[in-house]
This record gives structure tokens, sequence and C-alpha cells, in this order.
């Protein structure tokens, strides 16, 4: 926008130029300042018109960036939060479900080897003695009981599963929103221009509370790759 | 080996608690007490008993480091064995863990073997102080 100051310094030599012309009556004189005095009050509206056009253009894709993010952060990403809770659910769940079917399991198994465990100290001591018949029948019996209860567990545990399909889903989805979160907020940012140095959480924190489990790609200083260096790294300090 | 022993294991997750006290249970160690973070631990610990601490570092409330910086200025329990069992795989937090005063490091995931390998060798240790 022009301030009158700049208006009157744009202006003022064509108005002069006119009343001199309209004085001396040179009417050829006066048509040229007019024109030339029209000619730069058009530029001046024309950079105006430009110039709005722009801030709007910009307002409008601050807007539909602005109500993408609303839509995002208002309704996305609590659903997001919802999702990645019931995968917490599922894989803990699938998990407790898994441990309690192996731990039906595990006695089976014990039981099972101390009956062949006896049965071969009484086949020792005794040899093929009929007196050892009804114990090996009864093994035989309590093996069969046994491996079929096994089975049935196993056939469960495959079944709990099942559990990586569906969190799997629910994870890429939630990968999706957070691409459009990162992307709506890249374009934010560019709009906003430089805002100077972006301030991140102090590694100070992350070493005290912990960083989570190391992920291929994604690089939070140097770590170890396996038991042996953490072994390696204590025996250097002297433990 | 002494089947005795009380142990705390300190982790957030329920199946992690509940796979160390299998293995522990497997090793011959039947008294396994759990909690699911420093916060929790430590006045079980001040108030109980215990001869092991096996704890996650990163938990909700007190982390582990902050746990075992807890024990080791706490005149009683200054000397308990702690095992650090986390999936925090940082050369610095290692030594940061070890300048702090950790008795074992094994980092997730881990096998029954290497749990069993460390429990030895710090109880050994402490048998030979």
């Amino acid at each position: 926008m022009t301030t009158p100051a700049q208006e009157f310094d744009l202006y003022a030599p064509w108005v002069t130029a006119m009343s001199r012309a309209l004085d001396d009556g040179d009417g050829d004189g006066f048509r040229t300042a007019l024109a030339a005095f029209d000619q730069s009050r058009n530029a001046e509206v024309t950079q105006q018109v430009r110039r709005i056009a722009i801030d709007l253009h910009g307002a409008l894709e601050r807007f539909r960036i602005e109500s993408k993010l609303i839509d995002l952060a208002q309704h996305q990403v609590p659903d997001a939060r919802h999702r990645l809770a019931h995968v917490l659910r599922l894989t803990d769940d699938a998990a407790h479900r898994t441990m309690d079917l192996v731990e039906r399991c595990c006695p089976l198994a014990d039981q099972l080897a101390e009956q062949a465990e006896q049965l071969i100290l009484a086949y020792d001591a005794e040899g093929s003695a009929p007196t050892l018949k009804p114990q090996l029948l009864a093994f035989l019996k309590q093996a069969g009981t046994s491996m079929a209860a096994v089975r049935s567990n196993l056939a469960e545990v495959l079944l709990a599963q099942g559990y990586q399909d569906l969190s799997g889903q629910i994870i890429r989805s939630v990968m999706t929103l957070v691409a459009e979160l990162e992307e709506a907020l890249g374009e934010l940012v560019r709009i906003a221009g430089p805002v100077g140095a972006a301030t991140g959480c102090s590694a100070e924190a992350g070493v005290a509370r912990g960083h989570g489990p190391a992920v291929p790609g994604i690089n939070h200083g140097h770590a170890v790759s396996g038991q042996q260096d953490v072994d390696a790294l204590l025996s250097d300090l002297g433990m | 080996m002494q089947p005795n022993l009380n142990f705390l294991v300190v982790d957030d997750f329920s199946t992690m608690r509940r796979i160390i006290k299998n293995l522990l249970h497997d090793l011959g160690y039947a008294n396994v007490t759990e909690a699911d973070d420093g916060k929790t631990a430590l006045p079980l610990l001040k108030d109980g008993n215990f001869d092991f601490l096996i704890t996650d570092w990163n938990m909700p409330g007190m982390p582990g480091l902050e746990l075992l910086k807890q024990v080791r200025a706490d005149a009683r329990l200054a000397k308990l064995p702690v095992l650090m069992l986390t999936a925090e795989a940082k050369r610095e937090q290692i030594v940061e863990a070890a300048q702090a005063g950790v008795s074992g490091y094994v980092i997730k995931p881990f096998t029954a073997a290497t749990l069993k390998e460390k429990i030895d060798k710090i109880l050994a240790a402490r048998a030979a102080a």
C-alpha cells in the first residue's frame, strides 16, 4: 500500500506538468501529462491487485492446510492413539494366551519324562518281567492323552499368532496417518518460512529415561550389536 | 544354587515379567515377586527381604537407572545385586549403568542361557566378596 507521502512524490510531477500546460494553454502537453498520470495510477492499482491475489492465495493455502491439520489433530490422531492402545492389548493378550498354553504343556512334558525315567529304572532292575506290563501300559495311555493335549495346545498357540495380522493392519493405517501429518506439518513450515532453530528434546533426558529398543535405520548414538558387545564393554570398564 | 533366594523382577510389561518369572522357576528360583516400575519397586525393596533385583530400564514413573541409583544410595540396599535386563543398547547407557553400580547388564532379546550365566556370575562374585 502506498503512503500519502509516496503518492505525493509519485503524482506531483504529473499534476505540476498538467497545471503548467493549463496555464500555458498547451493542449498537447496537458494530454501527454494526463496520459502519463493515468498510466502511473493504473500501474499502482495493478500492483495492489496482484498483492491482494497473492495474499488471498496464501490465505487459502493456509486455510486448506490448517483445516487438514485440525481434522488430523481433532479426529485422526486420537483415533490413532486408540488404535495403538488396541494393538498393545492385542499383543499383550496374544503373549499371555501363548504363555498360558505353554505353561499347560510344560507339566505334561515333565510328567511324561519323569514316568519314562522311572520305567527305565524299573526295566533296568527287573528286565522284561511281566510285572512291568501294567506300568508300561499306563505310561503309554498317559503318553497318548498327554500328547493329544499338547497337540491341541500347540494348535491354539498357532491361532494366537493371528494377532500379527490384525495389529499389522492397524499399525499400517497409523503409519499412513503419520505420513499425512508429516506432509501437512511440512507444508505449514514451508508457508511459515524459517522459524529459527528447532528445539528438540534433550539427549540428556533420553539417556536417563531410555530410548527403547534399537530400530534399524534410526540412530540415537552408538549401539552395541549384541550381548557379546555388552560383555566386552563391561569387561573394558573392569567389570 | 540357592533356591531360597528372593527375586524382585521389575518391568512395565506383564508379559516380560512372566517370561522372566518362568525362566527363574526353570532355573530353580521359586520366590519371585513382580513390580511394574521403579516407584512401586522401591518400597517393596525397602520393606522386603530381597536378595536379587532384575530390572528393565525404560519404564514410566521411575526408570530402571533411577531405581538403581536409589538402591545404591540406600545403606541397607547398597550391596543388593542388580541385573539390568533391557532393550537399551547404547554404549553410553551401558557405561552410565556401570558407573551407577549395576552388577550385570543383559540386552533384550535375551536367551535363558545368558540370564542363567549372568545370575550365576553375580552370585558367585557376591559369595567370593
